[in-house]
């Protein structure tokens, strides 16, 4: 069966095939280079595997002429024999030169540099030498300290590590480093909240269908699940990124959020063993005698989940499913962007095949274990209905509907029934455990009840009196167009923050909820000037905004300097907490201070 | 058994369709993605005068009228180094019949006396600038490699680009039409 995916990885690699494969000179040299101390440059090229530089063939210049370079410190190559020059010296992987630097009064704060260097592929071509700078930022007071690498010629763009623009600078490796990458990717979504509560749907599914389950059949039908959704990512990421149509917006409209809820309550209420998921009774008793097809039956259901559950999992991959749109949309490369999707799901699905191929192990059939495991993922599946409608209901609701959960399980767990002097150790824990959830459920039902906005601090609203502040509203002014934004920018004269908002987007009330309200965020987006553009209606002037800034939707954050232009690279797409967020609004305010400078 | 082999030839006709699928994409893709030479760019490659060993200057122009490759490489570069002995067993054989070679080199001039009086470089070798490098990437060449050949036809429109190595073989059946 291991086959399947083999084959799969294989198709991917034929349709990639010839001539293609050779890199843009960019991504086959990629350059850097940062000030090492106030008199060094180190310069750095990450050449790709069957690629080379010539060490002969380097030439440094900096601007403006305040800024005198030193000779270039090279290492030693590896030697290479030429029949018709002689010995020549080649580097290979990564390369880190220093350059000497003299800067002259007056200093300038910006230096930039120069690099050509002159290259080959093992593939049997050569580049013609190649130019790329990078600017340089000198710190006042004569030291200088290092600014981040500037690939292009572009001195009004500055460079950070932005979610969306990481995964899509992912893209310029090759086309298995890429694989790869959204592999490992993928694998760590694993593990994520989205990622998890498929293990219980995927083992009812397997376990609930009765009858014999051996390992095969498990990993069959977990290979099979995970099939489902590594191709529906595959294929709707590639549509997304061709059409540039809001992904996240159809799946995360109300009608299915809602319609998926309900689908997890009704599995919930299977587990607990209130009914029995199986097929009409009509259905069943024709399909009995024919045991074969009744297994191609499952087959199919169990693949269908798998293209649903890849629907589910949007929120959680917010930010690898936007550098591959991203990435898709700007290089139209549909085969690269489609198999990086591709392999991230199949990374995500790794547990799950798993659970699957233990289908015996992981999952008991029999005894009271079994009926416990099937509670505990029922009220999982509770807990991800309550998590997917979050979005749509008030967070007075949301936090009531996790009480309730909360206290229930707890009554189920025991935790109020006094234990028996002789108890098992496993159930003194089962209750500690329901006691905590008992305790957890009072603090949200209280929360609710007393206006409470905050999970991490459900019981602040009963602090001190009124004291609370507001701490929910962050004062942003709402732009509808690009005619409006562009507006609002000009007459700025501050560095400008746009956040794209819906009301169906998870991680941009994530973002209101605990990011914008942290007191260092605060202070900072006080030296800004704050719009927002809500696109719940997705209307024309909507869709027309986030093209202009090749969003495929919410969540996605946008700066500009004081003079309106986008400062690149510092976008912020997905759920940032507040300290990685504070740290990209310095960065902001910095590039602000040395570009007025 | 049978059931198993069942499994085998439905997962194996999945994964036919799935690479046929892939192709398919791939071809459709390739095909719209092309690196299209710009007419405009070759005709100003063809009118740019450039500079030739003896310090003249000289344009592709002048030998407009015949079956034109023209070769862009260097000394340094290894591959294009290759495929020079074969273009100028062509040049010998097929020149009578109007196939005319130019090689424009990115390099120093003297590296590249010296390898043409090594090689017996019977065709005019030019030497490319910055401009030349630019058009060269208009003209089907958007990466910049070297060697990039580009094959005109007696009118002095594109018939072929190919980059890298150019065999002999490959090159005849390009030629033997427009000839």
């Amino acid at each position: 069966m291991r086959l399947i995916l083999v084959l799969l990885f294989g198709v991917a690699c034929i349709a990639h095939g010839a001539e293609a494969d050779l890199l843009e000179p960019d991504k086959a040299f990629r350059f850097s280079a940062r000030l090492k101390d106030a008199r060094s440059i180190e310069v750095t090229y990450d050449i790709a595997p069957g690629y080379y530089l010539y060490r002969q063939q380097f030439k440094f210049s900096a601007a403006p002429a305040e800024a005198k370079l030193g000779p270039p410190q090279l290492p030693p190559g590896k030697m290479k024999k030429d029949e018709f020059f002689g010995e020549v010296e080649t580097y290979r992987g990564n390369l880190t030169i220093l350059v000497p630097l003299e800067v002259a009064e007056p200093k300038p704060s910006v230096v930039t540099l120069a690099a050509v260097s002159q290259g080959c592929a093992d593939a049997g071509v050569c580049y013609v030498p190649h130019e790329q700078k990078a600017r340089l930022q000198l710190a006042a007071g004569g030291t200088a300290t290092g600014a981040p690498p500037e690939p292009f010629p572009a001195p009004e763009r500055a460079r950070a590590g932005a979610d969306d623009a990481r995964f899509a600078s992912v893209f310029a490796e090759g086309f298995w480093v890429t694989i790869a990458k959204f592999f490992g990717a993928g694998l760590i979504l694993a593990f994520t909240p989205c990622v998890l509560p498929m293990v219980p749907i995927l083992s009812g599914v397997i376990v609930g269908g009765g009858g014999h389950v051996t390992k095969m059949r498990g990993f069959l039908l977990a290979a099979l699940y995970v099939l489902g959704m590594a191709l529906t990512y595959a294929v709707a990421g590639v549509a997304a990124g061709l059409s540039g149509a809001m992904l996240a917006a159809a799946l995360q409209n109300p009608w299915v959020l809602g319609a998926f809820a309900a689908v997890f309550v009704a599995l919930a209420l299977a587990m607990f063993g209130l009914y029995e998921l199986q097929l009409p009774v009509a259905l069943q008793s024709s399909l009995a005698n024919a045991s074969n097809r009744m297994r191609g039956g499952q087959a199919a259901g169990v693949f269908a989940m798998g293209v649903l559950s890849a629907l589910i999992v949007g929120p959680c991959v917010a930010a690898p499913l936007a550098g591959a749109l991203l990435y898709i949309s700007l290089s139209r490369d549909v085969v690269l962007g489609g198999s990086a999707l591709f392999a991230m799901a199949l990374g995500m699905g790794v547990p799950l095949l798993a659970v699957g191929a233990s289908a015996g192990a992981l999952v008991p059939r029999a005894g009271p274990w079994m009926e416990t495991v099937k509670r505990f993922f029922g009220v999982l599946l509770l807990g991800l209905a309550i998590y997917i409608v979050s979005p749509l209901v008030p967070t007075a609701v949301h936090m009531g509907a996790w009480a309730v959960l909360l206290i229930v399980t707890a009554v189920f767990m025991r935790a109020i029934d006094p234990l028996p002097p002789n108890t098992h150790a496993f159930d003194r824990f089962s209750k500690g455990i329901g006691v905590i959830a008992l305790v957890v459920g009072i603090a949200f039902a209280i929360g609710a009840l007393s206006g409470g906005r905050d999970f991490l601090q459900p019981l602040a609203g009963l602090r001190a009196g009124a004291g609370f502040p507001q701490a929910g509203e962050t004062p942003f002014q709402r732009v509808g167009s690009i005619a409006e934004l562009e507006g609002r920018i000009a007459t700025a004269g501050k560095p400008v923050m746009l956040d794209f908002y819906a009301d169906w987007c998870v991680s941009c009330k994530e973002m209101e909820r605990f990011t914008f309200t942290d007191e260092r965020v605060r202070q900072r987006l006080g030296a800004l000037v704050l719009l927002q553009a809500d696109v719940t209606a997705n209307s024309p002037e909507h869709i027309a905004l986030l093209k202009r800034f090749r969003l495929f939707g919410p969540p996605g954050i946008v700066f500009f300097d004081a003079a309106g232009r986008e400062i690149e690279g510092l976008r912020v797409i997905g759920f940032q907490p507040a300290h990685k967020f504070a740290a990209v609004l310095d960065e902001v305010l910095r590039f602000q201070r040395t570009a007025s400078q | 058994m049978k059931d198993s082999r069942r499994r085998w030839l439905a997962m194996a006709g999945v994964g036919a369709l799935a690479a046929a699928a892939g192709y398919g994409v791939h071809l459709w893709w390739a095909d719209g993605q092309a690196d299209v030479p710009n007419a405009a760019a070759v005709e100003a490659l063809l009118t740019a005068p450039l500079k030739d060993l003896e310090g003249g200057s000289k344009a592709i122009e002048s030998w407009r009228g015949k079956v034109l490759v023209i070769n862009f490489w260097a000394t340094w570069c290894v591959p294009c180094r290759k495929e020079i002995p074969e273009f100028v067993k062509m040049q010998e054989s097929h020149g009578v019949r109007g196939l005319q070679f130019v090689g424009i080199a990115f390099d120093q001039p003297q590296p590249v006396r010296d390898f043409a009086r090594e090689l017996g470089i019977n065709y005019p070798l030019l030497m490319g600038g910055l401009d030349t490098m630019a058009l060269m990437r208009e003209s089907g060449n958007k990466a910049g490699v070297l060697p990039f050949t580009l094959v005109l036809d007696r009118k002095g429109k594109v018939a072929r680009t190919h980059r890298g190595v150019l065999t002999e073989a490959a090159l005849e059946g390009i030629v033997r039409a427009l000839l």
